[in-house]
């Protein structure tokens, strides 16, 4: 039998119900595996020795995380970075938009329904400065992006890995997936999400919409352009993002909604609005994201 | 003196933890409820086209997900002005059922059940859903099926089982099918007999564990909820009741004057904050909200067999205090959650098209905000299947985010959590030696509120450095070393 541990860092625990949305199928992973640590689900507090597959979800806020991450990866011989926040920072990594202090004093100090009070600092872990994914302390055997990854996707990797198989990933982007149809249309003004009404089956791009689906990696099946809403990238940067030094979330954006509505790239970027959430939403945390040339998140995180 | 620890508090919703101290003939002194986690989301919302909100709050919490995303929702409707349609709210409140067949049952069966399936003092290895899962296989399959259903459900109408995309400003972004109206339907017809299924098995638990019930973190509180009609139990609309101890009506107000009657207080040894009821102040003024407070402030379940278990209930806890009860509680309500889907899916017009108010009026500019006084604002409220959720947002005149205010359920029990883990650590430990399955028991009463650390907390802290930052000539970071 394999041994699983599955440890929570500073995340919402939704990659853990990812996990758990195996439903059914969860059995295989009861029948052929031992899961020996998950405090989500289970009791035991330490993480035990001899795993053979770590996963950790979450991205690195705290000490606690830190240290905890650094146990985990001592103790197993394959560590996995599941859900986008262990890759590239996730979502929490927004935070690093704004200063620490700023931060703070607005949940504790400066807040509507608060008595403004002293910081807690007891007992509670020291927060690092800035959000980390996990790499940044530890090496990672494995990187499964997505927020959360989708069952099938987990399904797919995770049973052949507990057979010592190798798992078969898909590596298109979300547009690869999604059956909306793209086209060139001329427009000059991109539009906030609140503005006109989509029109079904039809591109966001191709409407004047942000849509970060061709620039993000796709094993979603482009559940959110099918549902009338634009790719807002939780699935993490696409291979080819990755892979280029010169390409990145911002560029690869408007670059394309330049290519489809003849506006000029400058003209583009002008009208282009909180690049910090709706561009770099979910990777403001990455390192791999940050130090690539043309990325603008070094402009964007506040010290 | 020395201090006991339990952490991390597992089987919940991030990360927590219990501190109990003893004085030096071995008797507790004092004993907290630690949430050890803080993200930051009320301050890194400022500066987001408030039409985000939906798809970026969901993400404080991967269970509650959706309770995010529609109090958020109904808060933008009220910044753009917005009313939905008739079909789009049937579509939101059938939206949070799912949320709620998911939640309840994940909480019941897979966080909470194995205490009272295997036992509070039972061995901590198997105490858990694969030990429920290798001992009684029939129980682990009933709780996967419910709570498929609930995901199911989600995932139809919101777009995704997790973190749902649907609820867009002034209504929602795609309607349901009737094919799909009909495969929901006899999902959720399904799921009230598993929940029947699930509740005959449960229900003897609560004779069985009747005096850990009352020995396990019983607080005296008010309560709060939203109700409607008069006492009606409702989920996604309706007024704010607060109730006293005894059940006297203490206050009753609409979604957007919450801030006269719920104030916060911080206190330095925990992340999470302690609401309390402002008129009446700290610590008197301690409110619990979820399933329990629910059926405590409520006078009516409007479905058949919820109703019955309501009354059933009623009949043998009347006012319950005692957290154990909100298991029961929310067995109750999964029932609820059920057959209200089932009404709402069988009323043809939840397939109706009509489901956006788009927004007619033109924004100002990003410029133009600048230069401008105009605010907008919008609260949104909810039950949450762990409590009232509160989404505030005041925006410039283009409707970006100046400011957000989250009061989250689990926040709003945390003076009880606290109170009851301290009384019930100063009754059951004398000495050093605490068992396991003692320390179990104080972490059932928080697991019984089905906390939400991760939603608890929206702040961080960088006091603390752990990083060199190295920056180039014009003050651009180049490089971060850990240090």
């Amino acid at each position: 039998m394999v041994n699983i541990a599955i440890e929570t860092l500073a995340s919402c625990d939704g990659c853990e119900i990812s996990i758990l949305d195996l439903h059914e199928d969860i059995t295989k992973l009861f029948d052929n595996a031992d899961i020996v640590s998950a405090p989500v689900i289970m009791d035991i507090k330490e993480i035990p020795e001899n795993i053979d597959i770590g996963i950790v979800t979450g991205s690195v806020r705290n000490k606690e995380n830190k240290e905890r991450l650094e146990t985990i990866r001592k103790n197993s011989k394959i560590l996995i970075a599941y859900g986008t926040c262990a890759c590239y920072g996730g979502i929490t990594g927004m935070a690093d938009l704004y200063t620490p202090e700023d931060v703070m004093s607005r949940s504790y100090t400066d807040n509507p329904s608060t008595e403004p009070a002293e910081l807690p600092n007891q007992v509670v872990p020291e927060l690092l400065s800035i959000v980390h994914p996990a790499a940044d302390f530890t090496k990672i055997d494995g990187f499964i992006p997505g927020c959360p990854p989708k069952e099938q996707l987990t399904h797919d990797i995770l049973i052949p890995l507990i057979n010592d198989e190798a798992p078969n990933v898909p590596k298109k982007t979300v547009c690869a997936d999604c059956q909306n149809q793209m086209e060139h249309v001329e427009f000059d003004k991109i539009k906030r999400r609140i503005e006109g009404e989509p029109e079904p089956g039809k591109c966001f791009l191709s409407q004047g919409y942000v849509c970060l689906g061709s620039v993000t990696l796709g094993r979603c099946g482009g559940l959110c352009t099918s549902a009338g809403v634009p790719c807002h990238g939780c699935g993490g940067p696409s291979l080819d993002v990755l892979r280029e030094p010169s390409h990145d979330i911002y560029n690869g954006v408007i670059k394309r909604i330049a290519h489809l509505s003849k506006m000029p790239e400058k003209d583009v970027e002008k009208q282009m609005y909180d690049i910090g959430h709706l561009i770099y939403g979910f990777v403001i945390g990455s390192t791999t994201m940050e130090e690539k040339q043309v990325s603008l998140i070094p402009q964007l995180v506040k010290k | 003196m020395k201090n006991i620890e339990i952490a991390p508090i597992s089987r919940i919703e991030g990360h927590g933890k219990i501190t109990v101290q003893l004085d030096d003939s071995g008797n507790v002194s004092d004993a907290h409820f630690h949430v050890m986690e803080i993200r930051g989301f009320e301050k890194f919302l400022e500066g987001a086209a408030v039409e985000e909100a939906p798809r970026i709050t969901p993400r404080i919490c991967g269970v509650c997900q959706t309770a995010h995303h529609l109090a958020a929702a109904k808060a933008t409707d009220q910044v753009f002005g917005l009313e939905p349609p008739e079909t789009a709210k049937k579509l939101r409140e059938l939206l949070l059922l799912g949320q709620y067949v998911h939640s309840h049952a994940l909480h019941f069966y897979i966080l909470a059940g194995p205490d009272l399936v295997m036992g509070p003092e039972s061995d901590p290895a198997l105490r858990n859903v694969v030990g429920i899962y290798k001992s009684n296989p029939e129980i682990a399959t009933m709780a996967i099926k419910t709570r498929k259903i609930g995901q199911e459900i989600t995932a139809t109408v919101g777009g995704k089982p997790i973190s749902p995309v649907t609820a867009i400003p002034g209504g929602q972004s795609r309607g349901l099918s009737s094919d799909q109206q009909a495969d929901l339907l006899a999902k959720a017809k399904n799921a009230i007999g598993l929940v029947e299924k699930g509740f005959e098995v449960a229900k003897p638990l609560f004779t069985k564990y009747a005096e850990e019930i009352e020995l396990l973190g019983p607080v005296e509180s008010h309560f709060a909820a939203l109700t409607k009609n008069n006492g009606d139990i409702t989920y996604y609309d309706g007024d704010v009741k607060v109730i006293d101890s005894t059940g006297n009506m203490v206050h009753e107000f609409e979604p957007e004057n919450y801030l006269d009657y719920i104030e916060e207080k911080v206190q330095p040894w925990s992340y999470m904050k302690f609401p309390y009821l402002k008129q009446i102040g700290f610590p008197d003024g301690s409110y619990r909200v979820g399933p329990m407070a629910r059926l405590n402030v409520i006078n009516n379940i409007p479905t058949e067999k919820a109703s019955e278990m309501f009354a059933e209930y009623k009949e043998n806890f009347g006012l319950a205090q005692n957290p154990l009860l909100y298991h029961y509680a929310r067995l109750i309500e999964l029932m609820y959650a059920s057959e209200r889907a089932v009404q709402l899916l069988e009323d043809d017009s939840i397939t109706g098209t009509d489901i956006r108010q788009p927004l007619t009026e033109q924004l100002m500019t990003k410029e133009e905000a600048k230069e401008s006084s105009e605010t907008r604002r919008g609260v949104g409220i909810i039950e949450a299947t762990r409590g009232t959720l509160i989404h505030d947002y005041e925006t410039d005149g283009a409707g970006f985010i100046k400011r957000a205010n989250l009061i989250v359920s689990t926040g709003q029990n945390n003076l009880a959590i606290d109170q009851g883990v301290r009384e019930t650590a100063k009754k059951m430990i004398h000495g050093e030696e605490v068992s396991e399955g003692l320390k179990n028991q104080l972490e059932m009463i928080v697991r019984a509120y089905d906390v939400c650390l991760s939603c608890a907390t929206h702040a961080i802290d960088g006091s603390t450095s752990m990083e060199l930052d190295i920056y180039d000539s014009n003050g651009e970071l180049i490089k971060r070393q850990l240090l």
